[in-house]
C-alpha cells in the first residue's frame, strides 16, 4: 500500500485534484449539526480534526431515499436511464467506511442489487481519521481503523497528514495531484502516527461495555425491559434513517390515472412502522413496538454476525445523538447487563 | 368507449384547500377529464348537479350544521364510493379541536349571542364517518398531489386508496432536518401522519400535526417527554388539540385521568 504526505498548506489544492474525478462532497453545517453536501467552491472543502457524523451517514449516496426503480406497461418493463455523476466524497470516519463495507456484503450477497452497484462504482471515498466526538464508540465495535473500503484515507499528524492509499481509483488521484502528494514522509512518521492513535484513544468518552452482549441479546429476549421501551419509543423511525448500515426499504407501484403504465417506486422504510411487517390478510409479525425494537438490536448485534460474519453496528453513536426518547445502543445494553 | 366513472366533489365546511389541491394537479388535471366525468365540484365548474348519482364522492370537510348533515346522507345515498378527503372530513380538523369537552353550547353562545338560525342549524364540528359509512379516506391538509391522484387512480380501477403510513418524521429525516424535539421544540413529527414531505420542520418550524394523528401514535410518551423538556401539560395538550379532532377525544381524556 503507497503511503503518501499531503502538506497541510497544500490542503486547499485538494479540492483542485479532486473535482477532475466528479462531483466533491463534505460535511456542510446545518443548524447545529452537519450533511454530506456538495461542495462548489474550494474555500468551502473544510476538513475537520474532529470526526463529523453527517445526520444522514455516506448510504445516501448508495440508495437514494426514493427513486423509480423500473417503468412498466402491461407487456414490457424498462429500467429508467440514470445518469450517475462521480461523487467524491471527503472526511469519512472509519466508522462510515465500516458501514459501507458492510452495506457492500448485504447489497452484493446471494443476489447484487444493480441499483446499489451502479452507485457504489461511482462513489469515491476519502477517508479521514478524527478525533471522536461525545457518542462515539468505535473504539468498542473495531471500527476505529479501517483496512479497505476507501480509495484514499487522511490521519492529521500536525501540519501534515498522512494519505493511505487504498484502490486504483486512490492511486489516480494521487498521481493526478503529483504536486501535492509527496512520496517523502518524514522520518518521525512512526512517532507521530502512534502519538496520534494514543490521543484518538484517550478521547472517547462513551465506554459502554459491548463485551457479551451477542449471547446477552438471547438470554434476554423474553426480558421484560423490551416492553419499557416499546411504552417509550415514538416509532418515530429516526434511528433507522440515521443508521449508517439500516437497508430496509419499500416498494410500490404507482398507475398512471389510464392504469396503462406504471411505475415502480423503492423508498426507505422503517421497521419501527407497523406496516412494514405488515403482509396479505392484515397478518402482522411484529405486532407491538417492543418486538420491533428487538428485532432492531438483535439484528445489528447477534443475526448480522450469523449472515456476515460481524455485528452491523459500527459505533458511530447516531442513535444516541438522535433517539428523542433515549432509546439507544447505551441504554439497551445497560439493560442487557443489569 | 367504456363509459369513464362520474365523480361528485363536495365541499362542507373548511378552508376549501384540498378542493383546491385537485386544481392544484395543473399538468395532470386535463388527463384527469379524460379518465372519469365530473358531475359536480362547485368550486371549479358552472352547472353543476345539486347532488349527483355518482360512482365516487369526495367529500371535503367537516359536519357543522344540520342542513350540511343531511346533504351528506343524500351524498352517501347517491355515491358508489364514499370518500372523505382531507383532515376536515377524516377527524374534524382545526374546528373540531374542542370535541368531546361538553361546551360547545357555552362558546356557541359567546361568539353568536341569541342570534336566530333558520336555515342551517349549527352543531358541534364532527367529521364525516360520525353520520355515514366511509369507504375511504385520503388523509391531508390539504392532500398532496402524489398521495390524491394514486388515491384517484386506485379508485377509478377498483382499488382500495392506500396512503402513507409513517409519521412526518420519516420525510423529515428524508431532508436531513436535525430532530426539532432534540432541539427542545414542541413537534408533533412523530404523532402525525406523513405525506406532507415535512415542509414545517424543513423551514426550523415544528409540525402542529395538521394530517392528524397517525395509527400508532404514542401521545403518552411524547406528552412525558415534552414535560420533561419544561413544557406546561396544559400547553401541550392544546397543541395536540389543535388539529387532532375527533381522533384525540379519547386519548386526551386518557391522558388526563392519568395525569
Amino acid at each position: 500500500m503507497r503511503i503518501l504526505k499531503l502538506s497541510k498548506k497544500d490542503e486547499k489544492k485538494l479540492y483542485d485534484v479532486l473535482i477532475e474525478f466528479g462531483e466533491v462532497w463534505a460535511p456542510v453545517s446545518k443548524g447545529s449539526k452537519y450533511v454530506y453536501g456538495k461542495i462548489e467552491k474550494k474555500e468551502d472543502l473544510i476538513i475537520y480534526e474532529k470526526c463529523i457524523l453527517p445526520i444522514i451517514p455516506v448510504k445516501k449516496f448508495l440508495m437514494p431515499q426514493d427513486f423509480t426503480m423500473l417503468n412498466f406497461t402491461p407487456s414490457k418493463y424498462s429500467i429508467p436511464e440514470e445518469d450517475i455523476p462521480t461523487t467524491v466524497v471527503v472526511g469519512v470516519p472509519a466508522c462510515a467506511i465500516h458501514a459501507v463495507n458492510i452495506l457492500d456484503k448485504f447489497y452484493t450477497t446471494d443476489y447484487v442489487d444493480n441499483y446499489y452497484m451502479k452507485r457504489r462504482e461511482k462513489l469515491i471515498i476519502v477517508g479521514k481519521s478524527g478525533l471522536p466526538e461525545e457518542n462515539c464508540f468505535c473504539h468498542k465495535t473495531n471500527t476505529s481503523i479501517v483496512e479497505e473500503g476507501y480509495d484514499l484515507f487522511l490521519f492529521d499528524l500536525g501540519d501534515y497528514y498522512l494519505v493511505w492509499v487504498g484502490s486504483e481509483k486512490g492511486d489516480d488521484i494521487v498521481r493526478k495531484g503529483s504536486d501535492i502528494f509527496s512520496e517523502e514522509v518524514p522520518k518521525d512518521v512512526s512517532k507521530k502516527f502512534v502519538e496520534f492513535r494514543r490521543k484518538k484513544s484517550n478521547c472517547f468518552t462513551n465506554d459502554v461495555d459491548l463485551e457479551g452482549v451477542t449471547d446477552l441479546m438471547e438470554l434476554n429476549y423474553n426480558a421484560p425491559f423490551w416492553d419499557e421501551f416499546g411504552e417509550k419509543c415514538l416509532s418515530c423511525g429516526q434511528c433507522t434513517m440515521v443508521c449508517p448500515t439500516c437497508t430496509c426499504f419499500n416498494v410500490i407501484d404507482d398507475l398512471a390515472l389510464s392504469a396503462e403504465t406504471g411505475g415502480r417506486r423503492r423508498y426507505w422504510d422503517s421497521c419501527m412502522f407497523k406496516d412494514y411487517s405488515l403482509v396479505a390478510g392484515h397478518h402482522n409479525f411484529r405486532e407491538s413496538k417492543a418486538e420491533r425494537l428487538k428485532l432492531w438490536y438483535t439484528h445489528k448485534l447477534k443475526a448480522f454476525i450469523g449472515h456476515f460474519g460481524s455485528p452491523s453496528c459500527v459505533g458511530c453513536g447516531r442513535c444516541i445523538e438522535t433517539c428523542p426518547v433515549n432509546i439507544n445502543i447505551v441504554t439497551v445494553v445497560e439493560k442487557l447487563k443489569s | 368507449m367504456k363509459k369513464k366513472p362520474t365523480l361528485g366533489i363536495y365541499g362542507f365546511t373548511g378552508c376549501a384547500g384540498c378542493q383546491l389541491a385537485i386544481l392544484d394537479c395543473e399538468d395532470i388535471l386535463v388527463d384527469l377529464f379524460n379518465y372519469v366525468d365530473i358531475k359536480v365540484f362547485f368550486e371549479a365548474m358552472s352547472n353543476n348537479e345539486d347532488i349527483a348519482n355518482v360512482d365516487i364522492a369526495l367529500v371535503e370537510g367537516s359536519i357543522n350544521t344540520n342542513k350540511q348533515l343531511n346533504e351528506l346522507k343524500e351524498i352517501r345515498d347517491k355515491a358508489g364510493v364514499l370518500v372523505a378527503f382531507g383532515s376536515c372530513a377524516n377527524h374534524g380538523c382545526v374546528q373540531a379541536m374542542a370535541l368531546g369537552d361538553g361546551k360547545w353550547e357555552e362558546r356557541f353562545t359567546k361568539v353568536y349571542g341569541d342570534a336566530k338560525f333558520t336555515v342551517a342549524i349549527p352543531r358541534e364540528a364532527q367529521p364525516i364517518h360520525k353520520f355515514v359509512k366511509v369507504d375511504a379516506f385520503i388523509p391531508g391538509c390539504p392532500p398532496s398531489t402524489l398521495q390524491m391522484l394514486r388515491a384517484l387512480t386506485q379508485l377509478l380501477h377498483g382499488n382500495q386508496p392506500t396512503y402513507t403510513n409513517s409519521p412526518v418524521c420519516l420525510e423529515c429525516k428524508f431532508r436531513e432536518n436535525e430532530c426539532l424535539l432534540n432541539d427542545g421544540k414542541l413537534c408533533l413529527g412523530p404523532l402525525t401522519m406523513g405525506g406532507c414531505t415535512a415542509p414545517c420542520p424543513s423551514h426550523n418550524t415544528p409540525c402542529i400535526g395538521c394530517w392528524g394523528i397517525i395509527e400508532e401514535a404514542n401521545h403518552t410518551s411524547e406528552l412525558t417527554l415534552l414535560k420533561e423538556k419544561g413544557f406546561k401539560t396544559e400547553d401541550i395538550i392544546r397543541r395536540f388539540r389543535i388539529f387532532g379532532g375527533s381522533k384525540i377525544v379519547e386519548k386526551v381524556q386518557r391522558l388526563l385521568e392519568v395525569e
